[in-house]
């Protein structure tokens, strides 16, 4: 244990004495038992561990906790507000975005980074206008979610997710079970 | 009897959703434990020979390291019959990544710095790890997975070939695949003496496990018989499994490990979760398989016969057999059919069960040769298979009960637009991409297994609880048992909570074979039944009433598969080969869907992950050191978002009368079987390249 | 594990002087793979996340853009793609969004992987590391000089990389990947053309084909000599300048593709990018399509 440092996490400065090898993730679950983010890789090649670091999304295997002192982290459990779920969380229940759900908080804090992202005009590879504002297309969300590994391979529920939650908000009804998932025509 | 429908039928959200969406749900790691020890584990750098020195005394000097366990200081196991689990018992090397030992430390940084202090000379061996079809060796074992016949011959197939107008003779392979589910398998061990986990007196060593399993009660009874307690000594508690697809269905070394670790320290929880990494040599694989399919035809398209003769590989250290050719002796009508199975044993890490073990990897082979003989008959494909469908099961002779793959290839063929197919491949372009579809065919058989049982409760103030062990991976059992209750009960479905991952509860059979919902599910409309006989519909606070799941005559008389047909675009750049798959749809055939929303979520799942394995996964093992030398997220690809556009799932409303009260069939399996041939022959449809090989890279499709 | 954080660019260099087999890490992208991989275990880190200017950049005096080693590929992309789009259509593809939101070019090019993204876009804009020791200040090294082997770069052990310079594209460039799957996907191999058509010159670079990542002299020589910048691209051109691109692969044989199917395709790419560069030069674009 040779530093001290203090995370705000979801909403809660949390002091914690720590190994410096110790990453972010492993703070998070072991010393701070913030156990939303997951370890599905440790090498930045899953997504699971996926938490919003100063607003923008990590992939929390990756950092050592150390150098975030002060910073302030949100998981997946601190998108809730007041007991309500946040609406992407909202959005994955509605079209079924997960199985087994272990990449599930990593992919809605991946969501949710991905959509600030997106409003502040940031291009992924698939944007063709590099300068122009984002349209966020099927393709678009596929691409921009592709950091988020899942096996039982809930992906297309998961843009179709994104794609609810994106739409103007009209209406919006769950699709029948047995419809195929037609690309958005935007 | 049959179940009334209400909520069985309807698509209701997932009844863990919101724990799982917000992160509260806790899965074998997650669970909050006093006093946690981390225990990271030495594995071996050979892959044959024996351990002739360890020097741990490096590793014991870091601080916060509470020990070092080898086969030296680990307990002795009562039963180590079954080899992948006699755990630290020797100082043999069987494959390279066997466990070698373990350390324990107050921080896992702790833990992992100190393994990689554990010194360890070894006397290495000779070791084999190459599967050839033309290998020294080869033998055939008494049974395949499954129970079944490794070989069956009827008729005469070569004298059938010989005479067939049009015949496919062809080898197909498929390389070494790895479960990986996201969540790497946990178990957090403690040794109490009756503690605060369950009863049992003082001074009874009790060893309780938050685990990441298919099955609760199979983990405790294998352990109870390795660490030799009564099973009631041994607790297994694992609500929440993150995916599994067969790699937690048995216990593998981890588990042994995790309970010989924590002797080290009684009364401390031990926390081992293995790395992804670790995970490629001791979670289970799937086989790489050398599949040679001959298929004799009339120049109608007739088959005369069907012969599917399968080499693959197994651990010298533990057989298993994968039933890769089974699916061939039921699929086609054929006078003719042989199957045979051969395995070669060698240095390589225990394979075991992967989402549709043989279906998966055989209909690769079968189905793209059907793909072959349509063309060398000029018949369109799925008119193929509709000329072969055989009126009873081939193989037993007894009549189906549901065989509707015609319907599902018909049904597929005008949702997908099958007649846009060029009928000439590589003749179909759009821009630089050369563009294909392909079909295939699939199944699975019905499983339902003994040994499950259920016990309804109710509390007096309008709820029930149904308890029952078994196991929610993401295919949403959870939610469906719920229904099934509900209506077993003739009540809202608010008013049944269903207990679950708990070896504490009543005991049920594996989360495998696609069997869950049958299985568990039929052992609960007998105790909602059991239940409502004895208390009718105003039941006392209390009131209690179990049913095991009933003996099911008809699996004896009838045939009983699902079915489905699987379509595929493919899009190849003609320059570089680059493959994309636009669009897939499956149509199936299992009886009754339970749950629309979560049987949709587990078709084009498994249709997913057929994808994957149609272009993208391949352990790699290099002979040379018998390490898998992928193994991780970087090399070892699965897909990605990127790669799956749109993939769809539709079903016949169809009910099996003889498939118990549910009239289902299992859905966790179909949707992998025959995915990557359909994609496979969308391949060769683009490009005129037929590829017979897993995966399809870009590579292979240029000329 | 020593774990240095210091907060000025001096106290790094400083600290770097101190204790050389201190390994930099910024974004942590490189270096924490190879951490909890368990294949090095450095005796300290240096930590340069306090090191501000590191994440600045600035349109120097000379015109060029002079990048700290910090500056994460997310910004990289959204401050920077038009005026260096090679690059940034490089650093599109590396990892994925989450790794670009911290990995950065300084980590890349510390790396020294051959088949690091950013590579060949860096070798074909003729981008200069400017790289620093307390004891002999600063060194200007052309990027091409850099590499020196499979993960081996021309940084000394008390040096630490500050910046990366590039001029502004001056005409069209593109940046090409071949993977086998479409993300988070190491490169098969890939391709980075620059058009500078003020000098009649074309900057090209390949990357995962060779032991390090390396410029295809001998494809921009052909263009400097063949290229007629005032007429359509010629067929015969075009095949030539695909042929010599392949000429400066040396690839292997690995999990990820086969030798020969990477000098095939950096063929392909390299024909697939001189002619989207040449159209858009043809139309007067500067923006890109997608590669």
């Amino acid at each position: 244990m040779n530093a001290r440092i203090t995370l705000r996490v979801d909403g809660r400065d949390r002091p914690v004495a720590l190994d410096t090898r110790t990453t972010l993730l492993d703070a998070l679950r072991d010393r701070l038992s913030v156990t939303s983010p997951k370890k599905g890789c440790d090498h930045g090649q899953c997504g699971a561990c996926t938490v919003l670091l100063d607003g923008r999304r990590v992939v929390s295997c990756l950092i050592l906790a150390v150098a975030c002192d002060g910073s302030e982290v949100v998981t997946a459990q601190g998108l809730v507000e007041e007991g309500e779920p946040h609406p992407v969380q909202r959005a994955f229940l509605e079209e079924d975005g997960f199985q087994c759900g272990f990449c599930t908080p990593g992919q809605i804090c991946s969501a949710v980074g991905m959509l600030q992202e997106v409003k502040a005009g940031h291009p992924s590879q698939v944007t063709d206008d590099l300068t122009g504002p984002v349209t966020l297309d099927d393709e678009e969300i596929r691409e921009r979610l592709s950091g988020n590994l899942c096996r039982c391979g809930a992906y297309v529920n998961i843009v179709a997710a994104l794609r609810e939650e994106t739409a103007p908000s009209e209406e919006t009804s769950p699709r029948a079970e047995t419809s195929p998932s037609e690309e958005a025509e935007s | 009897m049959t179940v009334r429908r209400g909520a069985v039928g309807a698509p209701a959200p997932r009844v863990e959703g919101l724990a799982k969406v917000t992160g509260s749900a806790a899965y074998a790691y997650d669970r909050p434990v006093a006093d946690p020890v981390y225990a990271c584990p030495v594995q071996a750098t050979i892959a044959r020979g024996r351990v002739v020195a360890i020097d741990g005394g490096a590793a014991a000097g870091v601080e916060g390291v509470l020990a070092v366990v080898t086969h030296r200081e680990a307990a002795r196991l009562a039963d180590t019959a079954d080899a992948e689990l006699a755990v630290l018992q020797s100082d043999a090397v069987a494959f390279r990544g066997q466990f070698v030992g373990v350390v324990l430390a107050e921080t896992p940084e702790a833990a992992r710095q100190a393994a990689g202090l554990v010194r360890v000379e070894y006397d290495e061996e000779p070791h084999d790890t190459e599967l050839r079809a033309d290998r020294a060796g080869l033998y055939t074992p008494e049974q395949v997975n499954g129970g079944f016949a490794p070989d069956t011959d009827e008729g005469d197939v070569d004298a059938a070939m010989e005479a067939a107008a049009v015949t496919v003779d062809r080898i197909y392979t498929t390389p070494m695949l790895f479960n990986n589910p996201m969540e790497p398998h946990t178990s957090v061990a403690v040794w109490g003496d009756g503690g605060d986990e369950g009863g049992g007196g003082p001074g009874e060593a009790r060893l309780t496990l938050y685990d990441s399993t298919q099955g609760a009660h199979v983990v405790r009874s294998t352990l109870a018989r390795v660490f030799g307690l009564p099973p009631e000594r041994v607790r297994v508690i694992s609500p929440y499994v993150g995916g599994g697809f067969g790699s937690k269905g048995m216990p593998h070394a981890h588990n042994v490990l995790a309970g010989l670790a924590a002797m080290a320290v009684p009364g401390r929880p031990v926390k081992l979760a293995l790395t992804r990494q670790q995970m490629f040599s001791l979670a289970g694989h799937r086989t790489p398989t050398i599949q040679r399919v001959r298929l004799g035809a009339g120049a109608d398209g007739r088959l005369t016969a069907v012969a599917h003769e399968v080499v693959e590989h197994t651990s010298a250290l533990k057989e298993f057999a994968e039933q890769t050719a089974v699916g061939a002796r039921m699929m086609y009508a054929a006078p003719n059919r042989r199957t045979a199975h051969r395995l070669a044993a060698l240095d390589v890490p225990v394979p075991s069960w992967m989402r549709a073990p043989g279906e998966a990897p055989g209909f690769f082979g079968l189905e793209v040769a059907m793909d072959e003989l349509a063309q060398a008959c000029g018949l369109d494909p799925v008119e193929l298979r509709a000329r072969n469908e055989p009126e009873v099961d081939p193989e037993s002779g007894r009549p189906w009960s549901g065989r509707h793959l015609v319907r599902c290839l018909r049904e597929g063929a005008a949702r997908f637009g099958w007649e846009e197919r060029a009928a000439v491949p590589g003749t179909r372009r759009a821009g630089r991409e050369l563009v294909g579809l392909g079909v295939a065919a699939s199944t699975y058989p019905y499983y339902r297994f003994p040994g499950s049982r259920a016990v309804v409760g109710y509390d007096g103030s309008g709820r029930y609880t149904v308890r029952i062990g078994a196991a929610d991976i993401g295919t949403g059992a959870w939610t469906v048992l719920t229904q099934i209750a509900a209506d077993a009960l003739e009540c809202p479905l608010g008013a049944v909570r269903v207990e679950i991952g708990d070896s504490e509860l009543p005991p049920a059979t594996v989360a495998g074979g696609s069997s869950g919902t049958a299985s568990w599910g039929s052992a609960i409309v007998a105790a909602c039944h059991a239940f409502r006989g004895a208390y009718g519909t105003e039941p006392p606070p209390g009131a209690e009433a179990g049913a095991d799941m009933p003996r099911d005559p008809d699996a004896e008389r009838f045939a009983m598969h699902s079915f489905g047909a699987q379509f595929a675009e493919v899009r190849v750049d003609a320059d570089t080969g680059e493959i994309r798959v636009p669009r897939m749809l499956g149509v199936f055939s299992a009886g009754r869907i339970v749950n629309p929303r979560t049987a949709r979520s587990q078709f084009i799942g498994g249709m997913t992950m057929g994808l994957s394995m149609a272009l993208h996964e391949r352990g790699v093992l290099d002979h040379r050191t018998g390490h898998v030398v992928n193994h991780d997220f970087a090399e070892y690809h699965i897909a990605t978002h990127a790669d799956v556009v749109d993939v769809d799932a539709v079903w016949l409303e169809e009910e099996d009368a003889h498939a118990g009260p549910l009239g289902a069939r299992g859905i966790g399996e179909i949707g992998i079987v025959g995915a990557p041939a359909a994609i496979a022959n969308a391949v060769h449809n683009a490009t005129g390249v037929r590829v017979r090989d897993l995966p399809i890279t870009p590579d292979l499709l240029l000329r | 594990m020593e774990f240095l954080r210091p907060a000025t660019w001096a106290e790094a260099l400083a600290a770097k002087a101190d204790l050389p087999e201190a390994a930099p890490i910024q974004g942590g992208t490189d270096m924490m793979v190879e951490l909890n991989f368990d294949v090095h275990r450095p005796a300290a880190l240096l930590d340069l996340n306090r090191v501000a200017e590191l994440t600045r950049w600035t349109a120097e005096a000379d015109g060029r853009l002079r990048i700290g080693a910090g500056v994460p590929y997310a910004r990289l992309i959204a401050e920077l793609g038009d005026r260096l789009p090679g690059l940034a259509q490089a650093a599109r593809t590396v990892g994925s969004p989450q790794i670009r939101n911290r990995g950065t070019v300084g980590g890349n090019l510390g790396a020294a992987s051959p088949a690091g993204d950013s590579h060949p876009a860096l070798l074909a804009g003729d981008a200069v590391i400017e790289v620093e020791s307390a004891a002999r200040g600063v060194r200007m090294i052309p990027a091409d000089e850099f590499y020196l082997g499979v993960k081996r770069n021309t940084l000394l052990p008390d040096e630490l990389i500050r910046a990366f310079w590039m001029s502004p594209a001056s005409g069209p460039q593109y940046f090409s990947k071949v993977g086998t799957r479409n993300a988070m996907v190491i490169a098969v191999c890939s391709f980075a053309i620059a058009l500078h058509p003020g000098e009649r010159r074309v900057g090209a670079a390949i990357g995962s084909a060779a032991p390090t990542p390396r410029r295809a002299r001998a494809a921009e020589e052909f263009l400097a000599a063949e290229l007629d910048w005032d007429a359509p691209l010629e067929p015969a051109v075009l095949r030539r300048f695909g042929e010599l691109a392949t000429e400066a692969a040396s690839p292997i044989d690995d999990v990820r593709g086969t030798a020969g199917y990477r000098r095939h395709a950096i063929g392909v790419m390299a024909r697939r990018t001189l002619t989207w560069a040449w159209n858009d030069l043809r139309a007067g674009r500067t923006e890109r399509r997608a590669g």
